[in-house]
C-alpha cells in the first residue's frame, strides 16, 4: 500500500502529502544506513598479527631490536642519542593499549566490552607501574614521552555458558599466547626513544569471560599476567634509565653540597 | 538504645575524624626559598645578605625552624615577607610531611631571647654549628645520592651532615625522588635522623617549556657541561624563575649561562648560583 502511494506520488509531484511521505522514507533509509555504518568499523578496526610475520606491526620501527641481556624472552632497543634518550624526559603520557588478535582468531567473535575491560585493566596496571618513575601527564610537550603498548596475540575462545551474569561475554578471551609490544616515543615528534617486544608467557591458562575481573582462578591468572607484564615494563624502563659507573663518577666529581657558603659565587 | 548509640557516637567521633593539624609556636629564621634550600650554613651575616637579596629579586619567603633546620612554605607570604633575614617567633598549623604551615602569627625576635640550652641556638650561633667531620659517612651519603637513577638536569638534591643528623635539601620534579633520597640516606649506618627539605616542583606547562628552553640554550653554548645521562649544570625552574646550580670551570661560562637563560621565552628571573671552580677535584 505504501509502495503504491510512493509510486503514485512520483507521478503527482504537486501533492505535498506524498512529498512528505517520501521524505520520511528517505530519512529513515539514511538513518538505517548510518546505524549500519556506525557498527561496521568496530569489527573492521580490530587488528591482527599479519600471517607469517614475526611482529604485529604496532611499533614504529623494529629495526634496532636486540635480545635484552637482562630480561628473558625480550628484545629491546634503547636510544643512546645524547639529545634524545630516556634521561632527557621528565613526564609521560600513557596511551590506551591496543589489541592485536592472533592471526587465525575470528575478529567477529571478539566482544567489544571484553576487549575494553582488558585494555582498561592493562592501562591501569602500566600506569601504576610507571607513575613514580615518570609523572603521568595528559598533553604532549618538549620533555614528555609517550608510552605506546599493545597486547599481541589475543585469541577468542569458545562460547561461554549461558548462566553467566549480565557482565558475562558471549565468547571468552584467551591470553595464553599473548605478548606485549611497547615503545617510548617523543610526544612531539614521534621519534622512537626505546622499544621492547616482550614474549614472556605470563598468561598461560588465563582467560576472560566477564567484563568484571572476579576472583575466579582464570581471571586472577589474567590480572596477574597483566600486572606481570606491567612490572616487566617497569624493569625495562629502570634498566634503560640506569646510570653507568662513569655517570656516577662524573656526578660525584661535580655535585657537592653548597655548604659552607664561602665556596659559592653568587651573582 | 538511642542514648547508648549517641554516647558511643560521641566517644568514637574524635577517633573517626581526621586529626587536626598540629598547632605550635617555634623560633624560626625567615629566609628566601633559594637560600633556605641551599642551606648556606648557619645564620651568618652572609646568609642574611643572601636571604635579603634573593627575596628582593622576587624569590618567595619561607620559614626555617631553628631547632631542626626544617623548611616550611607559608600560606601567607606577605605576613613574613618583611621579616626576611630576621628571626621570628611563629605560631601556626604545621604539616611536617609536606613542609607547609598555616600561619597564625609571626613576631620578630632576637637571638638573645633564645634560652642558652635551647636547641634553636645551634643554628644562630656559628661557633656551635659544626658540619660533618665523619668523612666516611659524608662520602657514603654523597655516593648514595649520586646513584639515584631518576635525577635529571632539572633536579638538585643535596645535604648537610651534622653529627649523625642529615638535612636533605633541594628541588626535584619527581615526588618519588624525595622519598627515595630519604630512604637511601635513612638506612645508612651512622645516620641518626633525617630532615627532608626537598621541594617537589610543579610540572606546569609553562615551567616545562622553560626547562626545555633553558636546557636547549645551555646545551647549545655550553655543551661540555652536558653529557648523555646528566649534566654539571642543574636547571631548577619554579613558577617562571630559573635557578642555575652546579659547577662550571670559568667565570665566563657562568656569565654565558645567565645570558642564555635570560633569553628563554617565559622565564622572568634567573638566579645564577653556579660555582666557578677549576677542573681538579672539588670539595
Amino acid at each position: 500500500m505504501n509502495n503504491e502511494r510512493i509510486s503514485a506520488g512520483n507521478t503527482l509531484l504537486g501533492s505535498a502529502r506524498v512529498i512528505f511521505g517520501a521524505r520520511v522514507v528517505v530519512a529513515a533509509a539514511v538513518l538505517l544506513s548510518l546505524c549500519a555504518c556506525s557498527q561496521a568499523p568496530e569489527v573492521l578496526t580490530v587488528k591482527r598479527i599479519p600471517a607469517g610475520k614475526e611482529y604485529s606491526g604496532f611499533l614504529s620501527s623494529y629495526a634496532n631490536l636486540k635480545p635484552n641481556a637482562n630480561m628473558e624472552n625480550e628484545v629491546s632497543f634503547v636510544s643512546t642519542d645524547p639529545v634524545k634518550n630516556v634521561h632527557k624526559y621528565v613526564a609521560i603520557i600513557v596511551d590506551k593499549p591496543e589489541v592485536y588478535l592472533a592471526t587465525n582468531s575470528d575478529a567477529k567473535l571478539l566482544p567489544d566490552k571484553g576487549r575494553e575491560s582488558l585494555v582498561e585493566y592493562f592501562q591501569d596496571a602500566i600506569s601504576r607501574a610507571v607513575e613514580d618513575a615518570f609523572p603521568i601527564v595528559e598533553t604532549p610537550g618538549p620533555l614528555v614521552l609517550r608510552l605506546r603498548t599493545a597486547l599481541v596475540g589475543v585469541d577468542v575462545g569458545g562460547a561461554t555458558s549461558t548462566d553467566q551474569k549480565e557482565t558475562g561475554l558471549d565468547h571468552a578471551i584467551n591470553i595464553g599466547k599473548v605478548g606485549v609490544e611497547m615503545e617510548l616515543v617523543d610526544s612531539e615528534t614521534g621519534q622512537q626513544v626505546a622499544a621492547a617486544v616482550d614474549r614472556e608467557n605470563l598468561g598461560d591458562g588465563a582467560s576472560i569471560a566477564s567484563t568484571t575481573f572476579s576472583r575466579e582462578e582464570k581471571y586472577r591468572a589474567a590480572t596477574e599476567a597483566f600486572d606481570g607484564w606491567a612490572s616487566r615494563l617497569r624493569q625495562f624502563l629502570d634498566s634503560a634509565h640506569e646510570l653507568s659507573s662513569e655517570d656516577v663518577a662524573r656526578i660525584e666529581q661535580t655535585n657537592f653540597p653548597y655548604v659552607p657558603s664561602r665556596d659559592s659565587k653568587r651573582r | 538504645m538511642k542514648r547508648t548509640l549517641l554516647l558511643a557516637a560521641t566517644l568514637l567521633l574524635p577517633y573517626c575524624l581526621p586529626a587536626a593539624d598540629e598547632v605550635s609556636t617555634f623560633p624560626a629564621y625567615v629566609d628566601s626559598d633559594i637560600c633556605a634550600r641551599l642551606m648556606l650554613g648557619p645564620i651568618t651575616p652572609e646568609r642574611m645578605q643572601c636571604s635579603k637579596s634573593t627575596s628582593k629579586d622576587g624569590d618567595m619567603p619561607v620559614l626555617v625552624r631553628l631547632s631542626n633546620n626544617m623548611v616550611f612554605t607559608a600560606n601567607k607570604e606577605k605576613t613574613i615577607q618583611p621579616l626576611v633575614g630576621q628571626l621570628a617567633s611563629i605560631t601556626g598549623e604545621i604539616k611536617p610531611k609536606n613542609g607547609t604551615i598555616k600561619i597564625q602569627s609571626a613576631t620578630p625576635i632576637t637571638a638573645d631571647s633564645l634560652a642558652a640550652n635551647d636547641p634553636a641556638r645551634r643554628l644562630v650561633d656559628p661557633s656551635k654549628f659544626t658540619t660533618q667531620r665523619d668523612a666516611a659517612l659524608y662520602e657514603k651519603i654523597r655516593h648514595e645520592l649520586a646513584m639515584m637513577p631518576y635525577i635529571t638536569e632539572f633536579d638538585f638534591i643535596s645535604f648537610t651532615l651534622s653529627g649523625g643528623n642529615v638535612v636533605l635539601t633541594g628541588w626535584t620534579i619527581r615526588q618519588t625522588n624525595r622519598s627515595t633520597a630519604n630512604n637511601a640516606v635513612r638506612d645508612i649506618p651512622g645516620v641518626e635522623s633525617v630532615v627532608n627539605n626537598i621541594d617537589v616542583l610543579p610540572l606546569g606547562a609553562t615551567d616545562m617549556q622553560i626547562r626545555a628552553g633553558a636546557r636547549a640554550a645551555l646545551q647549545r653554548q655550553l655543551s661540555r657541561y652536558f653529557w648523555g645521562n646528566g649534566s654539571d649544570i642543574k636547571i631548577v625552574v619554579k613558577n617562571g624563575q630559573i635557578l642555575l646550580l652546579g659547577t662550571v670551570t670559568r667565570q665566563a661560562d657562568s656569565d654565558l649561562a645567565t645570558i642564555q637563560c635570560n633569553s628563554v621565552r617565559g622565564a622572568f628571573k634567573v638566579f645564577n648560583m653556579l660555582r666557578v671552580q677549576s677542573s681538579e677535584k672539588k670539595g
